[in-house]
């Protein structure tokens, strides 16, 4: 309340000033003045009265009309007044609605979260960053007692809230299968009855799900539908397609998964990602695979988790960083 | 960029042409147009996508609903027109062999 | 104590006397022309949601005093189709979306006290007061 009361005579000096000699230096006072306002929540209803009474003051000669008008403005500012009243409130409610997405993706972090295993002679990164708040992409590593490792990466089609409340359940539906020795196929083949049967008719999963065995050096896999990775051959020093066949998951009940193998060498690389990768758009289109291939073989001497964060950070940069869709990409490596 | 639906209707035969993009924001004008057509018993639907420059798996996941509604009610649904990108993301989903032509699969999926 | 005087809104035109009246009772309690338009703005809001969602309505006019502090309290009463939900009537954003003018929570925010009962089939009413400061 205190500015309400200085305020009469704060104006009244700035129309002072300005009407003497129009200088910007009073405009600029003025533009200060109106900081002050807003955050004191003056309307500017207010403003137009307050200026109309100063104005009858300070010259009693000026015409009734003139002075009338301002009766006119004021009726037409409440409206604008009121509006911006209205956005304050909005405002504040948008950002409770943030921390409580906030908060959200923070519980959706705990339910999903998944450890990247230890193992010898195997060197795993992972990285997988949501567009807008909550994730999309999910991505799991399992341990048995035989030292194999599996690996699942998979996108929601759908994008925010929605896609990450159905990946949640995907997790506990993996959870539930049980790991005996099923191959990967078998194990899409499962999921897949469980996407059919739980979740809404228009959302549907994809996903790569990969079985290492470290003591072959054999990887099986099978594929729902999901963006196919790559297969880097050391030796070779090329890339190739990871192909794998294989619909979506919850669209047909009966949908039966090929499994795949390949022998990994030493130095070998397997690369999965996400849509959210190739989708990746830049003001002149999306990049090719092939650009892809070249940003990882750019860090292609260090780290399975380097080279995972890096190439994260080079095609964040190329979109100018506006992710639009989940981000996941996951490398394992062989040791040499 | 917004997304145009044209639909031309001959007896049972259904024909729509999309033009623009398919995305998160034209997704649920085009599911709200030709979800509500796809009811119809015995339809042939053919959805003409030459015109469409950019889709995301939001639109697949359209016609993914629709394709099953129509085939529920036992009609046809057909895509023409796609782009190479399309093709492939059709054919990575192994979308493409149970819509469109496939009919091979389709049959031993059931 | 209050004294009251009312006008039936069943066209536009009502909502200019429903204004003009409370625009006379303001300036005589000794409102401000702020206050004044605050209260005449209130009306409108009310008197144009009966013109447009009731068709027909009341809008009454009191003035109060309560310790010897006078105030006006608009009584806006419909027999319209009521609201079912009022708590979203209630939310900014909700009836301003369609460029429709300052909603309910408008008045609210213009008046200082703000009642409103409603149940669908029953009408609608809402009470708003403003005190002289």
């Amino acid at each position: 309340m205190d500015f309400r009361e200085g305020m009469e005579h704060k104006y009244r000096e700035l129309l002072e000033n300005y009407i003497k000699d129009q200088s910007e230096q009073a405009l600029y006072a003025g533009q200060k003045f109106s900081r002050k306002t807003i955050e004191h929540k003056i309307s500017p209803e207010e403003i137009v009265s307050l200026h109309k009474s100063l104005l009858v003051e300070m010259h009693p000669e000026l015409p009734k009309d003139v002075i009338d008008s301002f009766d006119l403005l004021l009726e037409v500012m409440m409206g604008y007044g009121l509006t911006y009243r209205e956005n304050e409130s909005l405002r504040s409610k948008q950002a409770e609605l943030r921390s409580e997405m906030e908060i959200a993706a923070n519980v959706q972090q705990t339910l999903l979260g998944t450890t990247i295993p230890e193992v010898d002679g195997l060197d795993i990164g992972a990285i997988s960053v949501p567009a807008r708040h909550m994730n999309g992409d999910y991505y799991h590593f399992v341990q048995d007692e035989n030292n194999c490792i599996s690996v699942a990466i998979a996108d929601v089609i759908g994008k925010g809230i929605p896609a990450a409340l159905c990946m949640s359940m995907i997790k506990y539906a993996m959870e539930s299968i049980p790991e005996n020795r099923l191959g990967p196929g078998s194990i899409l083949e499962n999921l897949n009855r469980i996407v059919e049967q739980n979740v809404d008719p228009s959302m549907f999963i994809t996903m790569f799900y990969g079985l290492y065995n470290p003591e072959t050096n054999i990887l099986s896999y099978a594929s729902a539908g999901h963006e196919p990775g790559f297969y880097y051959n050391a030796a070779e020093k090329s890339y190739a397609e990871l192909k794998a066949k294989g619909l979506l998951l919850g669209i047909e009940k009966k949908t039966k998964y090929m499994n795949y193998e390949k022998q990994v060498s030493p130095g070998d690389m397997v690369i999965l990602l996400s849509d959210g990768v190739t989708e990746c758009r830049t003001d002149e289109g999306f990049i090719e695979r092939e650009t892809l291939v070249g940003y990882i073989d750019k860090y292609i001497h260090l780290s399975a988790q380097e080279i995972v964060n890096k190439v994260f950070k080079d095609l964040e940069k190329l979109q100018n960083f506006q992710l639009r869709d989940d981000f996941t990409l996951i490398i394992l490596k062989r040791k040499v | 960029m917004n997304l145009t639906i044209d639909t031309k209707k001959t007896d049972s035969l259904l024909e729509i042409t999309l033009n623009g993009e398919i995305d998160a924001y034209t997704a649920p004008k085009l599911r709200d147009t030709i979800f509500p057509l796809s009811e119809k018993n015995g339809i042939k639907m053919i959805i003409d996508l030459s015109g469409v420059s950019y889709m995301d798996s939001t639109g697949l996941g359209v016609f993914v609903g629709v394709f099953k509604n129509v085939k529920a009610n036992g009609g046809h649904f057909q895509l023409n027109g796609l782009s190479g990108r399309l093709q492939r993301l059709f054919e990575i989903t192994g979308l493409a062999d149970i819509i469109d032509v496939n009919r091979q699969i389709e049959g031993e999926a059931k | 104590m209050s004294i009251q005087s009312c006008v039936t809104i069943i066209n536009e035109w009502d909502i200019v006397a429903a204004r003009q009246l409370g625009r006379n009772v303001a300036k005589e309690l000794g409102f401000g022309t702020v206050d004044q338009a605050r209260i005449t703005t209130a009306i409108s809001e009310l008197a144009r949601n009966i013109y447009l969602y009731a068709g027909k309505g009341q809008i009454c006019i009191d003035k109060l005093y309560e310790g010897g502090k006078p105030g006006v309290r608009i009584n806006a009463i419909d027999n319209g189709p009521g609201i079912s939900d009022i708590r979203q009537v209630m939310e900014d954003g909700y009836s301003t979306s369609g460029g429709l003018g300052a909603g309910l929570p408008g008045v609210k925010r213009l008046m200082d006290q703000f009642v409103i009962e409603s149940n669908p089939e029953e009408g609608t009413q809402i009470t708003a007061t403003k005190w002289l400061r």
